[in-house]
């Protein structure tokens, strides 16, 4: 099951698109890198629709108490509803690694984005894929 | 091809149809829109002095979309409960609610008490704003009547007021730093029995936790059912639900998990301590079985047999109501927030049975 979400140029870093694969709601997202990244729409705790969140282009890390730090290695998705963020690479909520939407093969063919069944850089499949320049 | 392990669409709601009262709703009023609705004389606080209500709570709120659930929010830059359309779009319609109870944004009785005429006169114009707006709108869709708590007379009055309004089903007092049970807010808690209203309390952004405003709005959240617990304790050590003994109250967005430890406690207390408030006449878990509800939202994620030990806990299935609380951050799905694999008998007294019984000015449920 494979569809088009969108022509190459209407998905930019930091931004997202749904799409429908069959019966699943699909969120796909391009991170700052220019890698694209699918993951499951409806939120692990109460459905809420993760395509209607926001998209963080980073984490907010700390160990001590009262410091906030920015760290841009971990770009976050933000559901709309109770603020469940996810690692948008692992579909991994950030309190709970274990909890996991399930991730989807993104890929740049000709000059659309598809989405796909499948774990991305699964043998056989591309992946989340960068962009081409 | 890989298989699709589709993610669970559990909705009890849903798939059995499950009715479904809301009893809490937020319609969100701009300042502005009421001043139609004001007494002339009152109008040029707001237009020339720029009167605002005040707001303690000192905290962003760190959802995605701030105090609103972000899709929620208005495109035109207004808060989510502020356009018609777009609640019914995404909770009426969305859900097949049979009835929403209104519970509203702007409430005196949060606020700090001065100025009470104004306040008054400014509950007023929200309960008409309220009725014509909303109420009037879609027969989904129930009024509660507010009120100024710090001006009881006249908050009584008012009750009279709208509580003669068919589709207005309750009063509600919001909660700041005062503790509702001193006889000074007992006229409030007559005009409802009088009226066979229930009263609905709701915490606010100017209610304190035990300690104050700590550092963070994650510990404020978390402590939130100690402002409910208080004026549990003080509405029944006060005497005033053995005062009006048909007053029903309803707990609006406390949550439920709190209700077990505090029946369990304040029984102790009254065996040890009784002859303090010789006018309780009744162990307070019997005068909370009997007289309070409480609200579902927020839930919090457990198992069904973690939920069924808390119904064993209260020692009944009729204290608990569902609620969304939409449009907020925390708002809670009838799809999902509920435990998968409850009995359906409890789900029906939950989604709308105890509701019914609460509210007696409810309408009956159409017919689908
Ligand atoms: S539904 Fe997403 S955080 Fe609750």
């Amino acid at each position: 099951m494979k569809q088009v979400v969108c022509k190459i140029d209407e998905l930019g870093p930091g931004e997202m698109k749904p799409a429908q694969l069959g019966p699943i709601r699909v969120v796909v997202i391009r991170a700052m890198d220019g890698t694209l990244h699918g993951l499951a729409a409806k939120c692990l705790h109460q459905g809420g629709p993760l395509e209607r969140g926001r998209l963080y282009d980073h984490t907010v890390a700390s160990s001590d108490v009262g410091e906030y730090v920015m760290d841009s290695d971990r770009e976050i998705l933000k559901c709309p509803w109770h603020g469940y963020e996810y690692d948008i690479r692992t579909g991994q909520t950030v309190f709970d690694e274990t909890r996991c939407l399930q991730t989807f093969t993104v890929r740049e063919e000709g000059d659309e984005i598809t989405v796909e069944l499948g774990v991305p850089g699964a043998a056989g499949q591309a992946g989340s894929a960068r962009a081409s320049a | 091809m890989t298989a699709v392990r589709a993610q669970p669409l559990v909705s009890q709601a849903k798939t059995q149809d499950v009715r479904i009262i809301d009893t809490d709703v937020h319609e969100r009023a701009e300042l502005y829109s009421l001043l139609p609705y004001l007494e002339p004389k009152w109008r040029k606080y707001i237009t020339d002095f720029g009167w605002q209500p005040d707001r303690v709570l000192p905290y962003a709120q760190f959802a995605a979309g701030g105090l609103d659930r972000e899709d929620a929010k208005l495109p035109d830059g207004r808060p989510g409960g502020s356009d018609y359309n777009l609640l019914r779009e995404q909770l009426l319609d969305e859900y097949n609610i049979d009835y929403a109870v209104l519970t509203g944004w702007l409430d005196a009785s949060a606020l700090a008490p001065g100025w009470p005429e104004f306040k008054t006169a400014l509950m007023s114009a929200y309960n008409d704003w309220q009725l014509e707006n909303w109420v009037a709108r879609d027969e989904r869709i129930l009024g509660s009547v507010h009120v100024n708590a710090h001006d009881p007379q006249n908050a009584a009055r008012e009750i009279d007021r709208m509580g003669a309004h068919p589709e207005f089903v309750q009063a509600i007092v919001y909660i700041g730093d005062k503790a509702y049970g001193d006889p000074y807010y007992h006229p409030i808690f007559e005009a409802a029995a009088r009226n066979n209203l229930p009263i609905g309390l709701h915490h606010s952004e100017n209610s304190p936790t035990a300690l104050g405003f700590h550092r963070y709005f994650v510990e404020w959240h978390t402590l939130v059912p100690q402002v409910f617990m208080s004026e549990i304790v003080s509405l029944i050590f006060n005497g005033v639900l053995d005062k009006f003994p048909t007053l029903q109250v309803i707990m609006i967005e406390g949550g439920t998990t709190y209700v077990p430890h505090l029946m369990s406690r304040a029984d102790q207390q009254y065996k040890e301590l009784r002859s303090e408030v010789p006018w309780v006449k009744r162990m307070p878990s019997d005068i909370i079985r009997e007289q309070f509800r409480f609200s579902t939202q927020p839930t919090e994620e457990m198992s069904p047999e973690k939920f069924l030990a808390l119904i064993d806990g209260v020692g009944s299935e009729d204290l608990f109501c569902f609620s969304t609380d939409y449009p907020h951050w925390d708002f809670d799905s009838p799809w999902e927030a509920l435990p998968a694999g409850l009995p359906e008998g409890l789900q029906r007294k939950i989604f709308f049975e105890n509701a019914q019984h609460l509210y007696p000015k409810m309408p009956a449920l159409r017919a689908r």
